[in-house]
């Protein structure tokens, strides 16, 4: 279930950021793929698009790494 | 005739289609009319009245896009307080650099409460702490209830209501954890600009105006721009939360469609981002023909992306006269100057030697041009396909609006005739008071009346043409930035030479909007392993402190950054010798310079001769 979210996660990265490479769980969002505030708003709408999940506030604050997304979002689906 | 912000609120709501729809994501619409804004703005001002707010006082106000912020924003103004409308924080992460900015803008302003969103509360924490406004920082839930909120109690309270020259509320100029720059606008300067805008849409022949906007609230151009002309006028404003139309750009011209907006105003950027981020099929049954003006300002104005947006929406039944490029700036209130509505816009091009060095504009095409011709984004206009390399497009944004003057000046203050660049200084009845707490910016910036916008442009057949910005200030997506903030996120960086870097922005030729330059110095002990890792090192550091990303980075050698003779290092500068490409370091010790310094001395020559000898270079 995490790999699926992971690389739908990518699929998101790739569409819509624009993000060519491999993507893994232990990169963090802003310092290794490199997204200032606008794309980081774009990754959050797509993820919630594609995952019909809603995140809220308090999750995304605890939001690191891709891999905390990948968490959260397979929370929200659980 | 109203004076103050208040006395719009007071006589708001008679009409039925005077109030705010808000948009949602699942684009379903909630309507407040301007009545209930005010019922709620009374039992807010009621509530800070009785947790102890009065006059003048500060309030801090953190709200996403909806009811609450206004009912939080003319309640203060109703308790006779100042409204400081701050930045929410955005979403994932950032949290580290949106407490720091947070905190200095509490400062800034001197606040004594924060008013916040209940989701947003528990972000501010921090801030709070760390400025500590005296009564905290609370949800109106949190404010005192059970006083009767009648106007005339709550005006009697607040000690009347305020005179015209009283703040009506102050709003950062550049969203700077550095130096923030509070600009305090009295009611009379918000009502003058809110009346001249209010003239741009006078209702005539059936049309009545109505507005859509996702711009921030907390922006001069989503707040002053939009809110008051919609209250002044007792008209709609639908509204759209900036982070949605970041998602998804089509919902904000799917809104100007489905309520007829006839006004909607956006910076540059986006413009940009419904190019390339709305796809045709979201546009399917849109009408766009009822956007009269789709106002362009905040940033400077990319004439491809006018050309490319005109073109690609036509399909729509937007108007090419729709696209209006507009200059202001947050010390003016708002608006300077605007491009005739319901016109074609226009843009000429200028020999780029004339502009930079003479500082002249010369018009290397005959006429002023249509910029919505069938050409696309960046294209020349036929038979002038050669003319880009010596020749650089600039928009027209209008002319002053009624009220204002503009003089063009040189450096030493004179003004310059028409046709000649120099730095722009306006005046015109919206200016700010002050900045608040810097009376030394204060005087720098505002002269006799005058303000020093310290953009750079000139005048052509009474139209202003904007060229570039002699005081440093980064803007992107219609924010400013300090430039300071992101240099001194690579300080410390090891390699970095420290102190020793400049980052400026500027709208390029054919881009669709300003890009972000970083130039640092390397230090003269830097491995070469510092070396490798300095520029991904400085892209994170500035993404980490600032949010932004770097569009280009410059490592340069020690000493190849100009400065000014106390040693200063010269930001305007460096992009002009960037621009021209001649940013090069300082002569390297090569042979020639050996022998030139060895030279000076007999004794130095010899040894250099016998050098060159021992490692057979003669």
């Amino acid at each position: 279930m995490a790999t699926d979210i992971l690389n739908g996660i990518a699929e998101v990265a790739r569409e819509h950021l624009g993000w060519e490479g491999p993507l893994t769980a232990d990169m963090r969002l802003i310092e290794d793929l490199r997204l200032d505030s606008v794309r980081l708003l774009t990754l959050a709408a797509e993820v919630e698009n594609r995952f019909r999940v809603l995140l809220s506030e308090t999750d995304e604050a605890a939001i690191v790494t891709v891999g905390d997304l990948v968490e959260t979002v397979r929370r929200k689906l659980a | 005739m109203p004076e103050t912000v208040n006395d719009y609120l007071l006589r708001a709501g008679r009409l039925p289609d005077g109030g705010l729809r808000f948009v949602d994501r699942g684009e379903q619409a909630t309507w407040v009319g301007w009545g209930e804004v005010r019922e709620r703005a009374l039992a807010v001002a009621a509530g800070l009245l009785g947790a102890g707010a009065g006059r003048g006082d500060r309030v801090a106000l953190v709200f996403p896009t909806g009811v609450e912020f206004f009912a939080a924003f003319f309640g203060a103004l109703l308790a006779g307080a100042v409204p400081v409308p701050l930045y929410p924080p955005v979403r994932l992460g950032r949290l580290q650099e949106y407490v720091s900015r947070t905190t200095r803008m509490l400062a800034a302003c001197d606040a004594l409460v924060v008013l916040a969103d209940a989701r947003v509360k528990r972000f501010l924490g921090e801030a709070v702490a760390a400025a500590r406004p005296r009564l905290g920082c609370r949800t109106l839930a949190d404010l005192p209830t059970g006083v009767p909120a009648d106007s005339a109690d709550v005006a009697a309270a607040a000690g009347g209501g305020p005179r015209p020259d009283e703040l009506a509320l102050i709003q950062f100029s550049s969203g700077t954890t550095v130096a923030p720059k509070a600009v305090a606008l009295s009611h009379r300067a918000v009502v003058a600009q809110t009346e001249i805008l209010s003239g741009c849409w006078s209702d005539r022949e059936g049309l009545r105006h109505s507005c859509a906007s996702w711009l921030p609230l907390y922006h001069d151009m989503g707040l002053i721009g939009c809110v008051f002309p919609a209250l002044a006028r007792d008209a709609t404003l639908t509204l759209l939360p900036p982070e949605l139309f970041v998602a998804r750009p089509a919902l904000w011209l799917r809104a100007i469609g489905r309520y007829g907006a006839t006004i909607s105003p956006a910076p540059n950027f986006g413009y940009s981002l419904c190019l390339t981020r709305v796809a045709d099929a979201e546009m399917e049954g849109v009408d766009l023909s009822c956007w009269r003006a789709a106002l362009n300002g905040a940033e400077p104005v990319a004439p491809g992306v006018l050309r490319a947006f005109a073109r690609r929406f036509a399909r729509w039944g937007l108007s090419p006269a729709a696209l209006t490029p507009v200059y202001g700036l947050s010390e003016a209130a708002l608006a300077v100057t605007f491009s005739a509505l319901d016109q074609p816009c226009r843009s000429g091009w200028y020999d780029r030697e004339a502009l930079a060095e003479e500082r002249v504009a010369r018009r290397v095409s005959p006429g002023a041009h249509d910029a919505h011709g069938a050409h696309g984004a960046g294209d020349a206009p036929p038979g002038l396909a050669t003319l880009p390399d010596r020749a650089q497009e600039i928009v027209s944004v209008g002319r002053p609006l009624p009220g204002f003057r503009l003089s063009v000046r040189d450096p030493q203050g004179r003004e310059l005739p028409p046709g000649r660049v120099g730095r722009l200084w306006v005046s015109g009845p919206s200016l700010m008071q002050a900045y608040l707490g810097d009376p030394e910016g204060t005087a720098r910036t505002l002269r006799a009346g005058w303000l020093d916008t310290g953009d750079l442009g000139f005048l052509e057949d009474g139209e202003l043409y904007l060229t570039g910005r002699a005081k440093d200030l980064i803007i992107l997506r219609g924010r400013n930035h300090s430039p300071a903030e992101i240099e001194q996120a690579v300080d410390t960086l090891p390699g970095a030479r420290a102190g020793c870097a400049v980052a400026v922005s500027w709208l390029p030729d054919g881009a669709s909007g300003e890009v972000l330059a970083l130039f640092v110095e390397r230090s003269r002990h830097a491995t070469p392993a510092e070396l490798a890792a300095l520029p991904d090192a400085c892209r994170e550091a500035v993404l980490a402190a600032t949010g932004l990303a770097l569009d280009r980075l410059e490592v340069l050698a020690p000493g190849t950054l100009p400065r000014t003779s106390s040693g200063k290092l010269q930001r305007s500068e460096t992009l002009r010798l960037h621009l021209a490409a001649k940013l090069t370091p300082p002569a390297p010790v090569t042979p020639l310079r050996l022998a030139r310094a060895a030279a000076r001395s007999g004794l130095g020559y010899a040894r250099w001769r016998l050098a060159r000898r021992r490692e057979g270079l003669t």
